[in-house]
């Protein structure tokens, strides 16, 4: 029922194996939990994923909307990225509009995306000034066992690569008729440390995010670039130790992208 | 009773459910957990409790509160859903809490709370018995006391016919009725009866019928999937 | 004894029989008020709940942890539906947030409120494995052995609480986790004792 109090005790035992070298559920430090990635779960959304990192479940969906360009880009799509993090998710979780973990997780994720060009908005104006597609991704968090961060990534990644176009009659939306899939010129992933008593963790479950002392998390594209970082809670890192992070964040993320790929039935 | 032999637009017969699929204890961190497959409908539920009702002053001394939410993703409807709930969501979320207390013992916990969340993932007409049917067996899973089961089921008309189990396309008729219903398996009460359209007493009676014989079904299903997670405890 | 597990709501017997706990009548049949076990052939109608939080008993054993201290006393949580209470007299030491105490149940309310007694504080540098509260009795074993293969076995100090919390502290605890995530899950199989002691030889 004290979650907190329970939690402080493990935290201890965290940093006691980490001493000896060991994490508390036995993976090294630089290993990701077991991925297991279900695409194109939703008939209704234009794509979607379900996605679990260990026991970390997460759920997104894309939906296409119609609405009007920005002024200062009259020609180009818009895309909003929006989190939840459910009660159903965690006993400490509590009902009603996103706090600021939520807003923080949808941002980082619409970052990573966004800055790195994944989408190419031009291609999503239907009419200059006038109307264009928005693309909505919604997160939800389903178990909070750690690292909601790339678990939502991935979640959007998946459903983005899965995503279909709704099919346009005088301007209206064809319900469940598509013009096209969405393309998708990069493929940028999150990868998320956490800092625990100088060591430097990837993917904390819950246990371990409980103790950190400071969390990094960097966006990568398949070309090794980087579109996104993102230095959370309190705690501090060394030039060194983020350095270490972005090369091992472009190595492990290749990986998921994998796993990613083979879930939408390409590679 | 007769059922007529028309086939329905997916090709179901009158008195057919589409595809129920229950799983239990899915989820780590709740106390009670279930997942459901109805049709297209995709359900996630989560229990806990019960917990101590916070803040003090909404506590009841002589019962636990139980708190049903019911919601709906934006992407598991045809159209996005605005994240903010609505209307609808809070009426059932009202009225599904109301006919889950009935089964629950809850005066044997003064001053608590049973919260049970529900999340839509994707849908396509009947979200709020399939989300109770599973809240039902995430409360038995969480291992709270309570007189019996809940299961639940609509019932309607489309296109003339008494019909259990409606889809989108069939309440989209020209003459659809719609009847959410709940019972206690066990000793067919009713927890939940709501009712939109026109029906004769006639028509009603024959639905109604046909949702309690679905009912026995769906408890049959709920009942295999509670004993499936706990099977080696037979063995013990 | 076979062994059957029952939902909510289930018809237990139509037979005359005593009644124990989580069953209730209704229409002069047995019916069971929480998922579980029932044994039928067994003389008195009861079921073993599978699920759920630690329901207070007098003279149970638990742990507990301290979360709030008060002027009179101590709030611990119990793994229960409400925190108890300790009073301050006839504790020696000053107890600070997160301290864990094993303490025996005095009484218990009408509203399920808990008084303990026999507070006794544990050494620090312990944790706390939960089990379901079900399972402990798997966990101790045929007068205790269980409970001695574990210590054995994993060299650390352990206190079972009927409450599901288990303190331990020192020697290897990942294993005896392990070893006590095996009994919860394999508890259907016999000769389990013999089968835990060989997983601690093989480990270590």
């Amino acid at each position: 029922m004290n979650e907190k109090v329970i939690w402080d005790l493990r935290i201890e035992q965290v940093i006691e194996k980490l001493k000896k070298g060991k994490r508390i559920d036995g993976r090294k430090l630089d290993e990701y939990r077991p991925l297991e990635i279900k695409a194109a779960f939703s008939q209704n959304a234009d794509g979607s994923a379900w996605v679990k990192l260990g026991a970390t479940e997460v759920v997104c969906g894309v939906k296409f909307g119609l609405g009007e360009p920005y002024p200062d880009s009259p020609d180009e799509g818009a895309l909003s990225v929006n989190a939840e993090l459910l009660p159903i998710a965690s006993p400490v979780f509590e009902v009603g509009p996103p706090n600021e973990d939520a807003t923080e997780l949808a941002r980082v994720v619409d970052r990573g995306i966004r800055e790195a060009k994944a989408i190419d908005f031009k291609k999503l104006c239907i009419e200059e000034g006038e109307k264009v597609w928005i693309v909505f991704i919604d997160i939800y968090a389903i178990n909070d066992d750690g690292n909601l961060f790339d678990a939502s990534s991935i979640a959007a990644l998946t459903a983005l690569l899965n995503a279909r176009i709704p099919k346009l009659e005088d301007g209206e939306i064809v319900k469940k008729e598509y013009s096209g899939k969405l393309k998708l010129g990069k493929l940028p992933l999150l990868t998320t440390f956490a800092k625990i008593s100088n060591f430097i963790l990837l993917d904390p479950c819950l246990a371990e995010e409980k103790s950190k002392e400071g969390r990094f998390s960097v966006a990568t594209t398949e070309d090794k670039k980087i579109t996104a970082m993102q230095k959370g809670e309190v705690g501090a890192f060394k030039l060194k130790e983020l350095e270490n992070c972005i090369d091992l964040a472009f190595e492990k993320s290749a990986a998921v992208r994998k796993t990613i790929k083979e879930s939408i039935g390409e590679d | 009773m007769l059922v007529s032999k028309a086939k329905r637009p997916d090709g179901r017969k009158a008195d057919e459910l589409r595809e129920i699929k229950i799983e239990a204890g899915v989820l780590n961190r709740a106390d009670g957990s279930c997942y459901l497959e109805w049709g297209q409908n995709k359900v996630v539920v989560a229990v806990y409790g019960p917990r101590e009702a916070l803040p003090k002053h909404i506590q009841n001394p002589n019962k636990a509160l139980v708190n049903y939410i019911y919601r709906m993703a934006t992407f598991s409807v045809p159209e996005r859903k605005n994240p903010k709930p609505g209307r609808r969501e809070i009426e059932i979320s009202k009225v599904c809490g109301e006919a889950l207390e009935s089964a629950i013992f809850v005066e044997r916990f003064p001053n608590t709370t049973i919260d049970i969340f529900v999340e839509i993932l994707d849908s396509n007409a009947g979200t709020r018995v399939a989300a109770l049917t599973a809240a039902a067996v995430a409360l038995a899973d969480a291992g709270i006391p309570m007189r019996d089961l809940v299961s639940a089921v609509s019932v309607g008309r489309a296109n003339g016919e008494i019909i259990v189990d409606l889809t989108k396309e069939e309440e989209d008729a020209e003459d659809a009725v719609d009847i959410p219903m709940a019972i206690m398996p066990n000793t067919q009460e009713f927890v939940l009866l709501q009712m939109d359209g026109i029906m004769s007493k006639e028509e009603w009676s024959k639905a109604i019928a046909m949702g309690q014989k679905a009912c026995q079904q769906i408890y049959k299903l709920q009942r295999e999937a509670l004993r499936k997670r706990y099977l080696a405890a037979e063995k013990e | 004894m076979a062994k059957r597990i029952v939902i909510p709501g289930e018809v237990l017997t139509s037979e005359r029989k005593r009644l124990g706990q989580h069953v209730f009548i209704r229409d002069g049949k047995i019916v069971a008020d929480c998922l579980g076990i029932f044994i039928p052939e067994a003389p008195v109608a009861s079921v073993i709940p599978l699920k759920g939080r630690y329901v207070p008993k007098e003279n149970d054993v638990i742990v507990g942890i301290v979360v709030e201290e008060k002027f009179a006393g101590y709030v611990v949580d119990i793994n229960s539906f409400y925190y108890s209470f300790v009073l301050k007299e006839g504790i020696r030491q000053n107890l600070k947030r997160g301290a864990i105490i094993s303490a025996k149940v005095a009484n218990v309310n009408e509203v399920n409120g808990v008084e303990l007694t026999n507070v006794r504080i544990l050494p620090k540098g312990g944790e706390i494995i939960s089990v379901v509260p079900v399972k402990v009795p798997r966990i101790i074993g045929k007068n205790a052995s269980m409970l001695k293969v574990l210590k054995e076995g994993s060299g650390s100090q352990m206190i079972v609480g009927k409450n599901g919390w288990i303190w331990v502290r020192g020697g290897n605890i990942p294993l005896l986790e392990k070893a006590i995530r095996k009994i919860e899950e394999e508890a259907h199989l016999s000769n389990l004792t013999n089968k835990i002691a060989n997983m601690f030889k093989e480990k270590r």
